[in-house]
């Protein structure tokens, strides 16, 4: 890549994530071929592990963060007074990239929404104290953090939110109800929007607040997915004591903060290439069920997989040019956006082309390998169009803020917070 | 912009390569020429004209900006700069859908002599080419528009008379591209050697042209009869399908190029349409089904222009590209299918408005799909496609 900066004290940083990687992981075994029949038969997106297995997986995950922090490779980006190396996110990207060709434990349980979004909420709202007390044991892996934003009643209307929180003493009681709160179950910390003041206007009287998810009156629920697993909690916050130190930003300026974590929201919901689901529907592998299927020569057949690798392909080349942008130094442009979008279509188109060929063998297992393991990838495609902001938002979102477009008249970011319900019924 | 920059080595040549800031600043002069020489009305009149362009605004494009010789070998008087580079200024004239040679003369039969690895067809045509003195073209004149040159298929072939490298033609080329007004055509022929590239003097030699009423108002066809005329061997007898195959990787990247150019125009167009216009007292674009179309819109044009992009590294040979084959065949795929979904949607962005023939919506929305469709449409590279991924 022509555009790619000569940086000498990258090839350092190469040379010295190399070695901490040869040491302390092994090379992964990469290889495209696909051997239609062998190796496992699953096709998961989302954890269908049974407690023990799940419980296994996150110790793993915790035990290589730390390994990977201890290393200095934990945090690569955060402040060295809090233990980061104070990188670029280019040495990120680099160590990502690095780390890929590795067989290292999944560690997303962290990463996702803890050390993704979380982590950096905290870096830039938090108090000195708190951020002390808990990004170094965040990104060493001690602390796993939950976002407690969405509710019942505000999903994308996120500032519709209605935990209430009120002073109590030196700190605040919390009294609501969180929901599709991923990985809460194994968190130790939360980060909780919660309404302070219901005579402001919506998002003008919100508060965040960091959250003991072993205090008193915190009660954590698994809601079970469509896919029967259970990744993602309904929180109950009863009277939950929260001291004021352990407020994030101002009072009232809680939107401020939610921003940060929104913006810091992996637009892209996974590697397109990465992880079975990836694999699965990749062309590759497609091709392969393809065969075994007496359907490569099926014009209507190869048809639908030309188009769909085209998009995958064009996906693909899509971050490649976001991440030539970024190398470039350049402002991002909406690339994210439009990825996740086409990657939540294409990752849904495979699963119903495969479904397609398939046939009667997905309506019950017949015990045939590559037939009714496709239903796990089928049952869980419908969430990729509405986690991390839904198409609909998304697609509001790219039409006023690239293009411009003008936002629907509104009567709730004026009035105050109490009214609206009111008004709303009103309307009706 | 300046040549040697940055320079890639490659088997035979050497490619010179523009910086960003040299893009964008190619860019910029393109589009500024354009705006103030090829403005709507300037190219409802070049299609109006018995040429099909303006000669005036070609020739300028030639000697004032030196855009035929931009991508050409810098042996052939041509600055040696790449896909990448020439991809800049063809987004451009796809944007406003300028009337011109210039894809058939330096996409289409420049590449074709160059792949074709003639010299001394080289050293006689690109020179002119490059000078924007020569136009040209190419064609493969396969059954049913067809662009894969299948021995004993094609429309023209050699007859017995004629030697060695001067060979005789006859038969018909259905479709060819600005073939009405093109000075030379390179064509691949069927002879005993199977099929082979020859060039036609179409200045001197007889060829009978007929300009073809066409879908593309901004792009014409014409058909080429040949009875009895002579034409040269340019490479190896028999050598057409490679020189073919490096074409179409060639030309359906430059045409992604041209047609991420005219979505973005449809796409521009359609979104200050919906700021403006209003109905229920407020603009549409503030209703999510007006605003999601054109949402749907954006994303098809970025993807087809990352889709273009590296279509043309891939094809520049630029380290790090994926396999060329494979990248031009998801462009030509992903760029025609957004440019002709953009183009209508466009269209029903703007209503009964954008139906009338007044209106400059209709020129893309034929533009968009005559590229389409021609080199073989959906069916045909949906299949290269996988073809050239190895299924």
């Amino acid at each position: 890549m022509p555009s790619e900066p000569d940086d000498s004290g990258m090839d350092q940083f190469v040379a010295e994530a190399r070695a901490f990687l040869d040491a302390n992981a092994t090379r992964a075994h990469t290889s495209d071929e696909v051997v239609w029949g062998e190796g496992e038969d699953r096709i998961t997106y989302f954890s269908t592990d049974p407690p023990e297995v799940e419980a296994a997986k996150v110790a793993a995950a915790k035990a290589w963060q730390k390994v990977r922090y201890d290393n200095g490779f934990g945090w690569i980006t955060g402040p060295s007074e809090f233990g980061g190396r104070s990188l670029s996110s280019l040495h990120d990207l680099v160590y990502d990239g690095l780390e890929a060709e590795y067989d290292v434990p999944d560690t997303a349980v962290l990463s996702l929404i803890g050390l993704g979004m979380i982590g950096p909420t905290i870096l830039a709202h938090g108090t000195e104290e708190l951020k002390r007390r808990y990004l170094p044991a965040m990104y060493a892996g001690d602390v796993i953090a939950c976002q407690l934003f969405s509710e019942p009643g505000a999903g994308s209307d996120l500032a519709g939110l209605t935990t209430r929180a009120v002073r109590d003493g030196d700190g605040w009681l919390l009294e609501g109800q969180k929901v599709w709160t991923s990985v809460a179950h194994h968190a130790a910390i939360g980060l909780a929007l919660c309404r302070t003041d219901p005579d402001k206007p919506k998002h003008k009287g919100i508060t965040a607040f960091v959250v003991d998810m072993s205090a008193p009156g915190v009660d954590i629920r698994p809601l079970r997915q469509m896919t029967g697993g259970a990744e993602f909690n309904e929180v109950f916050l009863t009277d939950v004591r929260v001291p004021d130190d352990h407020r994030l930003g101002p009072v009232d300026g809680g939107w401020g903060v939610a921003l940060t974590t929104l913006m810091n929201e992996r637009a892209s919901v996974g590697g397109e290439g990465a992880g079975a689901a990836g694999r699965a529907v990749g062309l590759p592998f497609l091709t392969e069920l393809l065969r075994a299927n007496g359907r490569l020569d099926d014009a209507a057949a190869r048809r639908r997989l030309a188009e769909l690798y085209a998009d995958q392909a064009a996906t693909e080349y899509l971050n490649h040019q976001a991440l030539r942008r970024f190398r470039a130094g350049r402002q991002p442009g909406p690339e994210a956006s439009v990825s996740k979008l086409m990657y939540a279509q294409n990752l849904t188109r495979g699963a119903h082309l495969a479904a397609e060929i398939v046939g009667p063998r997905l309506v019950a297992d017949t015990g045939e390998w590559g037939t009714f393991s496709w239903t796990e990838l089928l049952l869980a495609t419908p969430a990729l169009r509405i986690l991390g902001g839904t198409e609909e938002i998304m697609k509001n979102i790219l039409a006023e803020r690239v293009l411009g477009l003008p936002k629907e008249p509104s009567i709730d970011t004026k009035s105050p917070f109490r009214e609206l319900r009111r008004l709303g019924r009103a309307e009706a | 912009m300046s040549t040697g920059t940055g320079t890639t080595a490659d088997a035979n040549t050497t490619r010179a390569e523009a910086s960003d800031a040299e893009l964008t600043e190619l860019r910029t002069s393109v589009r500024d020429f354009l705006a103030s020489k090829a403005d709507e009305a300037a190219v409802r009149a070049a299609v109006d004209s018995e040429r099909g362009y303006d000669d005036k605004v070609w020739a300028q494009i030639a000697a004032e900006l030196g855009l035929p010789a931009l991508a050409l070998p810098t042996a052939y008087g041509g600055d040696g700069y790449g896909l990448v580079e020439l991809s800049v200024v063809l987004g451009e004239m796809g944007r406003v859908l300028l009337p011109s040679p210039f894809f058939s003369t330096v996409v289409l039969a420049a590449t074709a002599i160059v792949a074709s690895g003639d010299t001394a067809a080289a050293e006689r045509l690109l020179p002119g080419i490059a000078a924007g003195t020569t136009t040209a073209t190419f064609t493969v004149p396969g059954r049913a528009g067809s662009w894969e040159p299948d021995a004993g298929t094609l429309g023209v072939h050699v007859t017995g008379s004629g030697s060695g490298t001067e060979v005789v033609l006859e038969g018909t080329a259905p479709l060819v591209v600005e073939g009405g007004t093109a000075d030379v055509v390179l064509i691949v022929a069927d002879s005993p050697a199977g099929p082979t590239l020859y060039e036609v003097d179409l200045t001197t030699a007889g060829a009978t042209r007929t300009t073809l009423r066409g879908l593309d108002l901004t792009r014409r066809i014409a058909r080429m009869d040949f009875w009895d005329v002579p034409a040269r061997l340019v490479g190896e007898p028999g050598g057409a399908a490679p020189v073919v195959a490096r074409v179409l990787d060639v030309a359906t990247t430059a045409l992604a190029a041209e047609q991420v150019g005219g979505a973005r125009a449809c796409l521009e167009t359609a979104t200050a349409y919906a700021k403006e216009r209003m109905q229920f007292g407020r603009p549409i674009g503030s209703f999510q089904a007006v605003k999601h179309k054109c949402a749907d819109m954006l994303t098809r044009v970025q993807v087809a222009d990352a889709a273009a992009t590296e279509a043309a590294r891939a094809v520049d040979g630029v380290p790090a590209s994926p396999d060329p084959g494979v990248a031009a065949a998801v462009a030509h795929a992903v760029c025609s299918e957004a440019f002709m979904a953009v183009a209508a949607e466009n269209i029903q962005v703007h209503g009964g408005i954008g139906f009338t023939w007044e209106h400059p919506a209709h020129l893309y929305y034929r533009r968009a799909k005559a590229s389409q469709l021609l080199f073989g449409g959906p069916a045909v590279y949906y299949e290269r496609l996988l073809h050239r991924a190895g299924v």
